[in-house]
């Protein structure tokens, strides 16, 4: 007999299936000089993710879906990245195994700590204080200032920063009656949002500015009563755009780029141009797995971890991958239509916008559909900071997906 | 409370909203990136700057070039940390060869037959699977149908001049040689390279096939074929040096006029002042009509890249401008090729064969991978009439203005062209072809601004290359 509703089972196996084909395609690549290394860590990346899997479905009675898209992108990603560089592969094992205890951590946290929506100046207080410790402390990589380095391990503050933006619209937007009640309270935050863009403009932080202007712009549309507002913004945002462009070069250098990278091959259409090369020698089924080479495109394994997966497996993994990302972010959607807490629906609402945002300027920055803005692309890209503040992120959306017990009076 | 149902509404019909723009932007990103990979792939794969292709290069050994005796006149070779490629003789292929580098990428066959030169078979799933499991290390070589001592000859005597020869198979459509002046030395392009990009005589410029000239007298070959098919035209014409159409003095090259003559008369003497009066009967559709039989105005399909020869008379033109075209002036502009191609139609019964310039693609181990063999492109005129035509040209080299083409023992039919142009300097063209009994080669020859007529200038280069041609060639 058929039943009607899938087992969870189901996708979890055949994540296990793409696993393990993908990871025998590496072994083949690599079986002129086979290590025991690679085996162990094939071995442990299908352990964390089934396990985690498996647990996950133990512990929380919400969305069994999203966790399993995040653990097949992650697998994607990593499978790549070990393949281009098997040292980097295995430290992003590592993050993998250090960001799905995150996850549950901050799933924990949210179901059972039940202060977090009257936070809001604290949230305020700690994004400026992480743009402050990020001038104080910061390095210039890849021509932004968003790295700060401590004890040898690069963290890029503004990853925890665009988390924060979510949780102040979240508390603001749930007791919005309470701050209705002070004159202009959401032209306040107006200007605190526009003051974190500009400051990431400063920082040459241009993808990050964007992915928090449409995290903000995407909730302020479904929640500000003030509707003209919404029109203000988005006419600042053309504006501050526009002085933008004439006042930062580095801005400038992107529009040209996005334009016409071919008569600037050589020096700064460089990045742009082999990331086509890149995609447009995949073709539609990619080189194979190790038949490729993905380490011509500059940060291959970082904001080009797509151009670089669609030359070994083709575009047609690329569609997969923006596929995964629209059912994770209808899934968080939904998460979010179904949670009676208000603090929690937006929670998912803005994490769902920030997945889809942030994949959006990053894979249409790589084919140069929009102007390419630094970003790393979630769950698949390497970085410390990347992966666990995407884990994060989904753990926060797991917690929403289940019933609160406590209510907020969004209602008085 | 009924309050609170509405905001959920309404709250829940903005979600829809922006989930519905996201979703609309990532399926933008789905067909951008389809339309990218079906459209934009290839030529972005071909960019010379993409370092994948010379990592296959630099595995394979690039196929050697032959002429058509086997002459080797490019080859590879390999050694434990270099893979080289040599150009034998740099200058005198640099058009029809071209060059293969990394800086600068590849032109001419070394662009065109990269493929074959490099054994990469169109991606297909087998091929791909074959080329996993037996990876090919050895190019195709490219057999030309080019005589290398003929192109020799050719460069020789267009040498310190500027404009181009293009002496072909009027049969076949076999290229003998193909030479464009100046030219530039491929097997040295580092050292050479800014001096050629920065010359004003455009080196790189391969004028036989990208060179759009005013074709001048040698376009009243197309202009008689016209007259023939034009029912009722009366022949015979009083030439007093002078023709006025609509106010404009057209003369002749020499102004005491050519008295009383027939059309044979006056290709013969390359009478201006008979077509221009003519060709007000002819109608500028009829000559337009059989300058496309010519392939004026159409992309003629070759292995190097074309300009296309144009005379635009599906615009309006004015009396003038159409007696200024039937002796090739005005807006008529023709490529040195299109002219080798014009003198082979006539030389060859009225039948326009394609131009070609590889012979054969040989693999490693001997075996003909493809062979090009001779096809007909465009029926001209009726053999009869090209007939009448060969008789008329004929009568140019023997007692017209292109007599210095003659040669001893062998009948030479050709036309001579004086072209003005903006310069001042006039340009020096000869059509023509032999034996007149049997035509072997065809010719075009054109000395850009060289400022002599095509009798003095062009005709005697031409005769020189049927003597060298007829005595080496191995038809």
């Amino acid at each position: 007999m058929f039943s009607n509703k899938i087992s969870s089972k189901t996708p979890r196996r055949f994540l296990f299936l793409f696993e393990i084909l993908a990871l025998l395609l590496l072994f083949i690549h690599q079986k002129d000089n086979f290590d025991k290394q690679t085996f162990i860590n094939g071995f442990a990346l299908i352990v964390i993710i089934y396990a985690s899997n498996y647990i996950l479905l133990k512990v929380s009675r919400g969305d069994n879906y999203i966790f399993l898209i995040a653990t097949m992108l992650v697998s994607i990603g990593a499978i790549m990245i070990y393949r281009m560089d098997a040292k980097t592969g295995t430290r992003q094992l590592m993050w993998l195994f250090l960001s799905i205890l995150i996850f549950y951590a901050t799933y924990f946290m949210l179901k059972y700590i039940k202060i977090w929506d009257k936070l809001l100046y604290v949230y305020i207080g700690g994004a400026y204080l992480l743009f402050g410790l990020t001038f104080a402390l910061g390095e210039r990589k890849f021509g932004a200032i968003n790295w700060i380095n401590i004890k040898g391990v690069s963290l890029q503050p503004a990853e925890i920063t665009k988390l924060l933006v979510i949780f102040i619209m979240a508390a603001y937007y749930s007791n919005y009656n309470k701050y209705k009640k002070t004159k202009y309270s959401s032209y306040l935050i107006l200007g605190i949002m526009y003051s974190f863009i500009a400051l990431l403009f400063l920082q040459r932080d241009l993808g990050m500015a964007v992915l928090m202007y449409g995290i903000y712009i995407g909730l302020q549309f479904i929640y500000e009563e003030d509707r003209k507002l919404i029109a203000y913004n988005i006419g600042l945002f053309i504006i501050s755009g526009i002085i933008g462009y004439f006042a930062f070069n580095h801005v400038r250098v992107r529009v040209e780029t996005w334009l016409n990278p071919w008569i600037y091959i050589n020096d700064k259409g460089y990045q742009i141009t082999q990331s086509l090369f890149a995609i447009a020698e995949g073709g539609f089924f990619g080189k194979g797995i190790g038949l490729g080479f993905p380490h011509f495109i500059p940060l291959a394994y970082n904001d080009f971890i797509f151009s670089a997966i669609c030359e070994e497996m083709g575009i047609f993994t690329g569609m997969g991958i923006i596929m995964l990302f629209m059912i994770l972010v209808y899934r968080g959607f939904k998460i979010g239509m179904s949670q009676w807490n208000m603090f929690f629906r937006i929670l998912a609402i803005g994490i769902s916008i920030l997945f889809a945002i942030q994949s959006i300027i990053i894979i249409g920055g790589v084919i140069k559909l929009i102007p390419l803005t630094g970003i790393t692309l979630p769950f698949v890209s390497y970085g410390g900071s990347s992966i666990v503040t995407s884990f994060m992120a989904l753990g926060i959306l797991q917690a929403a997906s289940e019933d609160m017990d406590w209510q907020v009076n969004d209602d008085e | 409370m009924m309050n609170k149902n509405n905001n959920r509404v309404k709250e829940n019909k903005r979600i829809i909203v922006v989930l519905a723009c996201l979703c609309t932007m990532l399926v933008v990103l789905i067909g951008y990136l389809s339309y990218f990979q079906v459209f934009k792939a290839q030529e972005v794969k071909n960019n010379a700057y993409n370092k994948r292709t010379w990592i296959n290069e630099e595995n394979v050994l690039r196929g050697s070039i032959l002429d058509r005796n086997g002459n080797v006149l490019v080859y590879n070779k390999k050694t434990e940390d270099s893979n080289k490629r040599y150009y034998k003789y740099g200058r005198l292929y640099s058009h029809v060869i071209g060059y293969s580098y990394r800086e600068y990428g590849k032109t001419g066959l070394e662009l065109k037959y990269n493929n074959a030169l490099l054994d990469i078979s169109d991606s297909t799933a087998l091929n791909d699977l074959k080329s996993l499991i037996l990876p090919t290390s050895i190019g195709n070589d490219l057999k030309l149908t080019i005589d290398h001592n003929l192109q020799e000859k050719s460069r020789s005597l267009l040498e310190g001049k500027k404009g181009a020869i293009v002496a072909m198979n009027p049969k076949t459509g076999e290229v003998y040689s193909m030479v464009s002046m100046p030219d530039f030395d491929t097997s040295n392009l580092n050292d050479h390279w800014k001096g050629i990009t920065e010359s004003e005589d455009s080196p790189l410029l391969n004028r036989a096939t990208q060179g759009l000239y005013a074709p001048g007298s040698v376009f009243k070959v197309i202009t008689t074929v016209a007259a023939l098919d034009t029912p009722a035209l009366d022949n015979e014409y009083k030439c007093s040096g002078t023709a006025k159409i609509d106010g404009y003095t057209f003369k002749d090259y020499s102004s005491r006029g050519h008295g009383n003559i027939t059309l044979e008369d006056a290709l013969r003497l390359s009478c201006n002042t008979y077509y221009v009066d003519r060709v007000q009967y002819i109608g500028k559709d009829r000559l337009g009509s059989t300058a496309d039989k010519f392939m004026i105005n159409s992309k003629i399909d070759f292995d190097l890249p074309m300009k296309s020869s144009s005379f635009p008379y599906k615009k309006s033109l004015s009396k003038t401008e159409l007696s200024a075209s039937a002796i090739g002036q005005g807006e008529v502009l023709v490529t040195p090729l299109n002219m080798a191609m014009v003198a082979s139609a006539i030389a060859n019964d009225g039948q326009m064969v394609k131009p070609i310039l590889v012979k054969e693609i040989v693999s490693k181990n001997n075996r003909i991978l493809e062979s090009y063999s001779t096809e007909v492109i465009s029926d001209v005129t009726s053999s009869i009439k090209a007939n009448q035509i060969k008789d008329m040209m004929l009568k140019v080299v023997e007692s017209g203005t292109g007599t210095n083409a003659k040669i001893k023992n062998v009948k030479v039919a050709g036309k001579t062209g004086t072209a003005e142009n903006p310069s001042g300097k006039s340009h020096s063209w000869f059509i023509g072809f032999a034996p007149y009994d049997d035509p072997k080669i065809a010719i075009a020859v054109i000395l850009e601004e060289e400022g002599v007529t095509g009798g003095t200038g062009a005709a005697p280069i031409a005769r020189d290359i049927f003597i060298h041609g007829l005595n080496n060639i191995d038809f």
